[in-house]
């Protein structure tokens, strides 16, 4: 599968989108797993394009990467921005989601999507790399 | 597709219509242009979502600022959200604060 290397900016959002909703499609992936990939990889992307390189006055690329064997799919997202787990994160409890929109916190909602929305998410650091894996198990 | 969001004023009620795609990139248009309702003061927010075909969490927090920034008595109606972006609501505990419906009338 094709890889994606890419600047780190928000209008490359869209671009990323397309590509994964590409390799999901080929994987075979229905329509909304198909979604909840794009929408996990987007979060992400969202966070490493802000707080990765914006914040800080950094520029870099974000490289995609997809993988597919007979079990599932993997997206691997990979950037030089600082350091960032995402699943070191707090995320929403049930106690926020359901309270009242005007006294819900504001972060952690990107994280929580992407979580719940895949079958696997891990994060690794490779040197100086960040790396985001997405899993999507196939259905036979 | 192209994010676009549509103010249309209707004597005490703000209907917005969102096309596209809303992601981070366009979040702030969606932002402006609930800060441009909230100037009429309306009783009722009515966001029109049947053409919208992606959602990520910039525009849920889009909402939440929309009821902070028009007050907490202020209902949110969210109308003719598809599959996906339905899912997103419901995932993030937004049923329990919105109104969403297939359609609306006044």
């Amino acid at each position: 599968m094709d890889t994606l290397v890419i600047p780190a900016k928000p209008d490359s959002l869209s671009l990323i989108r397309q590509y994964v909703a590409k390799v999901a499609e080929a994987a075979g992936l229905n329509e909304m797993a198909n979604y909840q990939l794009c929408l996990a990889v987007d979060e992400i992307a969202t966070n490493v394009i802000t707080y990765g390189y914006q914040e800080n006055g950094q520029s870099g690329d974000i490289c995609l990467r997809a993988d597919l064997d007979a079990e599932k799919l993997t997206v691997i997202m990979e950037d030089t921005g600082i350091p960032f787990d995402p699943t070191a994160q707090e995320l929403p409890t049930e106690e926020d989601l359901a309270l009242p929109l005007e006294q819900r916190p504001i972060g952690g909602l990107g994280i929580f999507l992407t979580i719940k929305g895949v079958d696997e998410f891990r994060y690794e650091q490779q040197g100086n790399m960040n790396q985001n894996i997405f899993e999507m198990h196939l259905v036979s | 597709m192209v994010f676009s969001a549509k103010l249309d004023s209707d004597g005490d009620t703000a209907k917005i219509t969102l096309n596209g795609e809303l992601d981070s990139a366009v979040a702030g248009e969606f932002k402006d242009v609930i800060e441009k309702a909230a100037e009429a003061n309306p009783q009722k927010l009515v966001l029109f979502l049947s053409e919208l075909s992606f959602m990520a969490s910039a525009g849920l927090r889009v909402i939440i600022f929309a009821k902070q920034k028009m007050g907490a008595n202020v209902n949110i109606y969210v109308i003719g959200a598809t599959g996906p972006v339905l899912n997103t609501l419901q995932m993030s505990g937004f049923d329990q604060a919105v109104f969403i419906q297939d359609s609306y009338s006044d």
